[in-house]
Parts: structure tokens; sequence; C-alpha cells
């Protein structure tokens, strides 16, 4: 099980049409990582952390999650797509946070959490819903659990959503901008939550416009510009001394 | 002291404090020419109505509540929730069918819904009557072996059948539609996060699409329901003695072709008026759209802190 909370990614290429938005991207993340992804918008980072849990196919290169290559098998000649069953298998082991929370409007905040376990995984309802309320709680919703979505702010709804996520036990958690829906003075709550997982060795894997969280929280960081990666290493180190001009160029536009 | 004098000598001048003055609508000239032309000409229809003796209202009275017109009314709603009922429910398997990634599928239903849209459905109404001439005989059994069974299809496609099948096939396609544009009312984002929890398909249609269409199924099928219902004065053709020809069958003995129609139009009217209510109550539950579908009433705590993320 050493290879549980990895991403190893080599040479991804991904078109959407002509336009090719990946470009031979590799990313290598080790168990327990915190990884954050920054860009200008359009520049791909959000279609890499959607191919690493298959809401986007790639058309080619190596892709492995939790040390198995993710929604194919490989053969002598290709690589040929996993069934839906065992795609969805893969899927449960890798979370995703959302932009826009994406909580199930027809569900509670608690069932919302409870959804995962008892439609996927089967998982007894009374257990399950203990299991949510202390979810909850534990991202500061404890009191929430009968609210609908649409009776929450945003900033408790991706609290929740980020409680959804986890109640799969997943090995990976990945986050796709979780803060920039939200107004301003709920970012906090948001990444203090997401701060606490990073402590606990949850891997993840962040596509951001937040340089204190990344600067604060992360273990690596990338900087990706029109499908490629323009530099990576240490996320302080970057952000403090970036090397390349295209790097340089974004975070005086930023910071 | 002096602007208090001040304030109240105004008040009595004027008669009244201006600030509380109410504050009246503009209404134009055409408003009232308008009130005046439809009084008139609603005066003038009601007279006729009234006066005109061969509207022969005694006889719409005498016929209103006959037998054979209560007997019509029933077959008439029978015939309207049975083909609803079906129908929606081969609809919502058209749409399901329809929406599918495997292709022969999607495609299947597609041309279903074109053809059963395409085509007048009186004509579908008399095809499905005389089925018979196309297929003498309808065999139930294992291609191309002896075992099975074969029944006459004349003597199974009666008129009430025909009617039933006719309008249910029709009405699925119609439904399948309104539950295809209910689906892609639910947004992208809520598949993709059932998706990546590793919901199934099927569960995921249950779950997830299903319960988040209904607010734009539900009225939507409501109107579905009351056009229907005048609808099915269509298989009269048929001789199905439903509402419309039950007055058909009166006044071609009788010769009150008028008052007959009138008794016909009245049922339909009032039904039409009684299924409206509920009808506009569902529309009224369901306008917030895309919001939340409550099931059952709940505490809502109220001034809890803000949680100990912050």
């Amino acid at each position: 099980m050493s290879t549980a909370g990895t991403i190893q990614a080599s040479r991804i290429r991904k078109s959407f049409g002509p336009k090719t938005v990946l470009k031979d991207v590799d990313l290598e993340v080790a168990s327990g990582e915190i990884c954050c992804i920054i860009g200008p918008s359009g520049s791909g980072k959000s279609t890499l952390l959607r191919c690493i849990n298959g809401l986007e196919t790639v058309d080619s290169g190596v892709l492995k999650v939790n040390g198995e290559d993710f929604g194919y098998y490989e053969t002598d000649h290709a690589y040929h797509a996993l069934p839906p069953k065992k795609l969805a298998q893969q899927r449960t082991r890798v979370g995703m946070v959302f932009q826009q929370f994406n909580l199930f409007p027809n569900m509670t905040a608690r069932e919302n959490v409870m959804s995962g376990p008892v439609l996927v995984k089967r998982a007894d309802k009374k257990e399950s819903a203990k299991r949510a309320q202390e979810l909850l709680t534990s991202v500061g919703l404890g009191q929430f659990g009968d609210r609908y979505p649409a009776e929450l702010s945003g900033g408790q709804q991706q609290r929740v959503a980020i409680a959804r996520s986890l109640a799969m036990d997943p090995d990976i958690i990945l986050f796709d901008e979780p803060t920039s829906a939200l107004d301003p003075e709920k970012v906090g709550e948001v990444l203090n939550v997401m701060q606490d997982l990073a402590k606990r060795g949850m891997t993840m894997v962040v596509v951001t416009h937040e340089m204190g969280f990344a600067r604060e929280v992360s273990d690596s960081l990338i900087f990706m510009d029109d499908g490629v990666v323009v530099e990576r290493g240490d996320a302080r180190e970057i952000l403090s001394n970036p090397k390349e001009p295209r790097t340089q160029a974004f975070l005086k536009q930023v910071l | 002291m002096k602007q208090a004098t001040l304030d109240r000598s105004r008040q009595t001048v004027d008669g009244m404090d201006p600030a509380l003055k109410p504050r009246l609508k503009r209404r134009s000239t055409f408003e009232y020419v308008a009130w005046a032309v439809s009084i008139l000409v609603g005066a003038g229809m009601l007279y006729s109505v009234a006066t005109n003796p061969n509207f022969k209202w005694g006889t719409v009275a005498k016929y209103f509540t006959a037998e054979s017109i209560l007997r019509g009314l029933m077959l008439t709603i029978f015939l309207t929730i049975a083909s609803m009922a079906l129908g929606t429910l081969l609809g919502l398997l058209l749409a399901i069918m329809r929406a599918s990634s495997v292709k022969p599928i999607a495609i299947a239903a597609g041309a279903y819904i074109t053809l059963f849209r395409g085509t007048p459905v009186l004509v579908q109404l008399i095809f499905w009557f005389n089925i018979s001439a196309l297929y003498p005989n309808l065999s139930i059994g294992i291609p191309f072996t002896d075992i099975g069974t074969a029944i006459d299809t004349n003597a199974l496609m009666g008129p009430i059948t025909a009617a039933l099948v006719g309008l249910t096939l029709n009405e699925a396609a119609y439904m399948a539609e309104i539950v295809r544009g209910g689906f892609s009312a639910v947004g992208k984002g809520q598949i993709e996060a059932a998706d990546s929890l590793g919901m199934s398909g099927a569960m995921k249609m249950r779950k997830v699409i299903i319960p988040q269409a209904m607010p734009s199924i539900i009225p939507a099928t409501g109107n579905q329901v009351i056009g229907m219902f005048k609808e099915t004065s269509l298989v009269s053709v048929l001789g199905v003695a439903e509402l419309l020809q039950s007055a058909q069958l009166i006044y071609a003995r009788t010769y009150e072709t008028i008052p007959l129609l009138i008794v016909a139009s009245l049922w339909y009217l009032v039904m039409t008026l009684v299924l409206s209510y509920p009808q506009s109550k569902l529309e009224q539950k369901y306008s917030h759209t895309s919001v939340r579908i409550p099931r059952k009433s709940k505490k809502v705590t109220l001034t809890a802190p803000e949680g100990i993320a912050r």
C-alpha cells in the first residue's frame, strides 16, 4: 500500500478539438504531499486536475493514481478503457472539490455527506449518518446537518463539499479553485479546513489563486502556462524566488 | 412652536396632510374605452345567448346529467388517467434511453419520438384501430419455431384498446421530450459531482438527475393532463362512447346538435377548470427553480455559531 496517495503522470497530452490544452505535462505527487498548481486561466491547470479523477480522459501519456493506471489498463499495444464499474471504484479513492461546490440541492448537508458511503459503498445508513455528523463537526458545521445547501452560505457549502469528499475515505483529494466562487470573507474558513486536512497527511492537489495558502501550506508548487509546466519546485522557493521570466511576470501581477 | 402652528394651519386650509395623500395610478383613456367596448360586446353576446331559442337551454339542462353523458364523462376521465399514467412511464423510459451513451438505444428512442410527434394523433388513432389490416394475427412465440400462440388482432384491438394504445404511444413521445428537457436543466456540475463520488449510471439517474429534474417536469406534466383531457375527444372517431361520442349519439337521434355540443363543452370546461387549480398550485410550488425540494418539514436551527474553522 505504499503507492496509496501517489500520483505519477508523464507526458500527458489532451486536446479539445484543435486546441491542445495539455502538452506533455509531467506530475509527480508523493503520498501526503500538498501540491499547488497555479497559473493564468486557460493554462490547463483545471484540465490536468480533472484528468486525475477521470472527469476528462487523457489523449496520451501515462497516468498512475494510487499506483494504478487510471481509467485504463495497459496491454502491449494500447491502453484500454476500464469498464464503468472499475473506473467508478478507482474514483472512490480520489475525492474532488469543485469551484461551484456542486452539492446535491435535493439532499440536506448530512445526506450530501452520506451520499457517497450509502449510495456507492452500500454502507450502513445509521453508521454513515454518525460518521457524517462527525465529519460535519470537523469542518465546523455540526449544527447544520439538516439544512439544505440553498440555506447555507458559499463557505459553508464548500465545507460540506469537503466533508462529502472525506466521507469516501479517499487517498487523494483534488481541489479545483475551491475558494474562487466565495465572498472574500468566507475564503478563510475554507482554507482553514484545508489546512487541517493537510496536517492530517492527506495527499492534496490544489488548483488555486490563493498565493498565501500556497506559501503557508503547500509542499510543492507547479506553475503552468499554455498547457506546459513552466516551473516546479518547493512552494516557498518559487513564490519568493521565481527563476523563469514567465513565472516572475505572473507572480508580479497576482502578489 | 411657531413652526407647529404653521403646520396645523396648513392642514386645516388644505384639508389633508400632503404627506399622507394617496398616490393614484394613472389610467389611460384607452383603458376607459376598452372597458366600455367590452361591456357592450359582452352584454350583447349574453343577451343573444339568453334570448336565442335555438340554444335550447332547457335541453342542455335536461341532458347535462343524463346517464349516458355521465358514463361518457367517466370513460373520458378513465382514458385521460390511463393514457397519461402509461404515457408518462413510457416517456420516462424513452427519455432515459435517449440519454443513454449506448448509441443504438439512443437512436431507437429518437426515432420513436420523431415518428410519434411527427404524425397527427388522429391519424395514429385510426391507424391502431385498423392495425389488423396490417397484421391480421398477433402471434407470441419464439421466432423461427412452432412454439407460441396466435390471437386475432381484430378481437384484441377493440375501439377502447385502440384509443388507449394510440393516446398512450403518442403521449409517451411528448412526455419523453418534457422529461429530457428536465434532464438537461440539471447542471453539468451535479453530474460531475456524482461521477467523482463513483456513482453508477443508474444511481446517478435515480438519486441526482431525476429528483432535480422533477421541478420542471411536474408542472409540464400537469399541462399535458389538461391537454389530454380534451384530446380524448378525438377517439370519438373510433366509436368509443366517451363524452363527445355520447353527446353525438344523442343528437344523431334527436337532432338537437347544438345543445348537446354545449353539454359536452360545459363538461370539458368544468373538468379543465377543476384540473387547473392543482396545476397552478403545482406551478407555484415548483416555480422557484433550481433551489431545493425538501421532502419533509424540518426543524431549522437558528443562530448557530459560524463554526470553529473561522
